[in-house]
């Protein structure tokens, strides 16, 4: 009896964790106006197994495939909102881009080694300290309905450095497999390989759905659904072969956009599925990470999510004038910049068929996504009401 | 507060005032960016004025005086490419359109100036509705008296105007089947409509601003929302039916249509405007916002019916020899054009519609039509 009560348990835990995880969010946001995804990373850590809860770390189980897609679809979106015309126009915006992403790089890079990291994981640490997390970034400017440069500078800054971020990440792998099994085969494959094929799997997606779509006609009706089942796809697909389902998302949205097939407004996070995957996405992400060693390297999380607040925030203030806005918009761009767990997370998980612990490894990366989890989303959100840009809680 | 002295100017003199949308490219629904585009712009060199308008996603463009129709249009193009330019910079597009066909009124922000949260929380939601987009064109009045005369006399015209410049046809989402559904958003304004028939200005301060002002509804001219009112402050009577084009082109065109009609009408031809015009006015407005140049018009002298386009093609010919002395042909000949065989931006909206399958893909051929013939 106990053992079928066990089963029925587990098999429930997952819509269980979601639903509590979905009213902890309305009623945060309704109380204190917090930002969804806050709550639902906060109830993903209260309720995982790890800290006693009733939710088993979810790594490599079919909830990861989900998330993916969850994933995948928010990163096609950031993608489809990326306008690479505009980094013609105005070089500073990609020079902002550049410059942000490098010196967080550095910067975390010079705090690990001091902080007595090894090399390859201060490495791999500083990679993913280069991104923005797209999937807070994304949901919070769309929370609050937020238009005007802050927003529009913040969506093109995450797009890109999420993209020197995984670039980066894929070389220190390819450098790790190289350095570690000496093949340097495998140590070019992981790295310009897979980054090469993912995009170009994305970009043949771009081409091929818009292209699917006018054939079928109606677009504006059939748009939204058309490019859900083609991330769909798309995960699965790059899934299975293990390339990169995020490059293959961001360059299937980029390449999208530039095929003029139009999403519309009302369907933007792709509508309630999108909602209710967001959910699953955080949930996850917070229940895979084990944080019981986190407190142990406190100080080098505080010190990395201080020093790469500060970095990026003097980054996208110093480009501001140059690019065409006020110190002020600058600097809110910069803070907007805060959270950056799931991109890291999701990355992780895609290189644990490496063997490659890195989250083991990585000292104090748990404790960093922990506290960007939750307080990432806030500092956004409220970078975007003090700029004015936000439309949502203007009124509260 | 008194009405403002009438600054008497140069006759015939031009000018115009056109709101523009700001639009997001990715999306093309209208973008709250005024406040960084004239942050962008501040302590720059630009060819005309700009300032904010009610919602943070219009803009509002206006020229210098000019004589002539060619001068009026060199620097609407200037402008247009310095504000497409300064757009660019910050991923914003800008069109024009009398309406943006799909926006939410309810998600537009109000600009944060004085006037603008008074006129917010007077009017409510009229205020976000009134998100829509117009021309206003001013034409110079040597005295203050010949601008009400001139204002009256031009009523029986009013639908032209409002044909030609037709680019609304779409409001929340949906097609009106109205060629200018902005109309109908000013049109809900408690003080819009026509001026009283008053010729002589001292009656028109005295016996009626005078007697207004202390009711405690209005406190300047710029509370009346009138389809034609006087700008005592520029000399100018303005003209505020036009939704704006979506070129600048046909923005300066009509002007020079307008010019050109004033200059026959001050030559006092016609039989003076008295108050029977006016039985027929609201009539012929709603055959033009409804209907366009396929609308039908009630002459208000002879009650004979007319079909607005034939109506448009008789004054164009009468004008010929105003448009000669005034310089103006080629804007009048633009029009003719227009009349005869391209019809108004509204069909335009709608053609578009029909070809891109979304509100978006017009929105976007509106978008590529305001930046055409730019200068790089």
């Amino acid at each position: 009896m106990p053992e079928t009560l066990l089963t029925v348990l587990t098999s429930i835990a997952w819509p269980v964790a979601i639903a509590l995880a979905w009213t902890a969010g309305e009623v945060a946001y309704r109380l204190l106006s917090l930002p969804r995804i806050s709550s639902y990373g906060v109830a993903g850590v209260v309720m995982a197994a790890n800290q006693g809860g009733f939710l088993a770390n979810p790594s490599g189980g079919p909830v990861t495939l989900l998330a993916h897609f969850a994933f995948a679809l928010i990163l096609f979106e950031l993608g489809y909102r990326v306008n690479l015309r505009w980094l013609r126009v105005n070089p500073w915006l990609g020079a902002t881009s550049v410059v942000e992403a490098a010196s967080s790089f550095a910067a975390v890079l010079m705090l690990a080694v001091a902080f007595g990291v090894a090399l390859v994981p201060a490495l791999l640490l500083s990679a993913l300290a280069m991104s923005t997390s797209p999937a807070a970034v994304l949901r919070v400017a769309n929370e609050v309905r937020s238009s005007g440069q802050v927003t529009e500078r913040l969506l093109h800054l995450t797009a890109f450095n999420c993209v020197l971020s995984v670039l980066t990440f894929k070389a220190v792998v390819g450098y790790w497999v190289l350095a570690s099994a000496g093949s340097a085969f495998e140590a070019v494959w992981e790295s310009l390989v897979v980054v090469a094929v993912s995009a170009g799997i994305g970009g043949v997606f771009g081409l091929a759905v818009p292209w699917l779509l006018r054939q079928i006609g109606d677009v504006e009706r059939n748009a939204t659904i058309a490019f859900a089942v083609a991330a769909l796809l798309l995960t699965a697909l790059t899934h299975a072969l293990t390339f990169s389902p995020l490059l293959a998302a961001l360059a299937f949205g980029l390449v999208a956009r530039h095929r003029r097939v139009i999403l519309s407004q009302a369907q933007s996070n792709f509508g309630t599925l999108g909602d209710l995957l967001t959910v699953l996405l955080f949930v996850f992400v917070a229940a895979s990470l084990d944080w019981r060693p986190a407190p142990t390297s406190i100080g080098l999380a505080l010190a990395v999510v201080v020093v790469r607040l500060a970095v990026k925030t003097l980054a996208a203030t110093a480009f501001a004038h140059l690019s065409g806005v006020s110190w002020r918009k600058g600097a809110l761009t910069g803070l907007a910049m805060t959270p950056m767990s799931v991109l890291v997370i999701v990355l992780l998980e895609q290189t644990r068929y490496l063997k490659l612990y890195a989250l083991d490894q990585v000292a104090g990366l748990a404790m960093i996504v922990l506290l960007l989890e939750v307080i990432g989303p806030l500092i956004t959100q409220r970078a975007l009401i003090w700029a004015g840009e936000a439309r949502q809680l203007e009124n509260r | 507060m008194p009405l403002a002295t009438f600054k008497a100017s140069e006759a015939l003199t031009i000018g115009i005032e056109l709101e523009l949308q700001l639009v997001n490219w990715t999306n093309f629904d209208l973008a709250g960016s005024a406040g960084d585009i004239l942050h962008l712009l501040e302590g720059k060199q630009f060819p005309g004025d700009i300032k904010p308008e009610i919602t943070e996603s219009m803009i509002e463009i206006a020229t210098h005086v000019h004589h002539r129709h060619d001068q009026l249009l060199q620097q609407l193009q200037s402008i247009r490419d310095a504000l497409v330019t300064a757009g660019d910079r910050l991923n914003v597009a800008v069109c024009g359109g009398g309406t943006h066909p799909f926006q939410r009124w309810s998600e537009q922000r109000i600009s944060a100036r004085p006037r603008f949260i008074q006129l917010s929380s007077l009017y409510g939601y009229l205020a976000k509705q009134f998100t829509v987009f117009g021309q206003h064109i001013h034409i110079g009045c040597a005295s203050a008296d010949e601008s009400l005369y001139l204002l009256h006399a031009l009523n029986r015209y009013l639908p032209h105007f409002i044909a030609l410049s037709a680019s609304s046809p779409f409001y929340q989402g949906v097609d009106t089947r109205f060629d200018s559904a902005r109309l109908n958003s000013v049109f809900a304004f408690p003080l819009s409509g026509r001026a009283p028939l008053i010729f002589d200005w001292q009656e028109f301060e005295h016996d009626y601003f005078a007697k207004m002002e202390k009711t405690g509804v209005v406190e300047s001219m710029k509370d009346f929302y009138w389809d034609i009112r006087p700008k005592p402050e520029y000399g100018t009577i303005e003209l505020r039916v036009c939704d704006t084009p979506l070129t600048v082109e046909r923005a300066a065109a009509l002007t020079a249509y307008l010019q050109a009609l004033c200059r026959m009408l001050l030559q006092r031809d016609d039989i003076a405007p008295v108050e029977d015009d006016y039985l027929v006015y609201n009539y012929n407005r709603f055959q033009a916002c409804r209907f366009g140049l396929d609308g039908v018009l009630v002459h208000p002298k002879s009650n004979q019916s007319l079909l607005l386009r034939d109506d448009i093609l008789t004054t164009l010919r009468q004008l010929t020899p105003h448009a000669a002395a005034l310089g103006s042909e080629s804007a009048l000949e633009r029009l003719h054009r227009e009349v005869a065989c391209e019809g108004n931006h509204a069909s335009f909206l709608r053609q578009q519609f029909r070809e891109a399958g979304s509100v978006q893909g017009m929105v976007d051929a509106a978008v590529t039509l305001f930046r055409l013939g730019r200068k790089k």
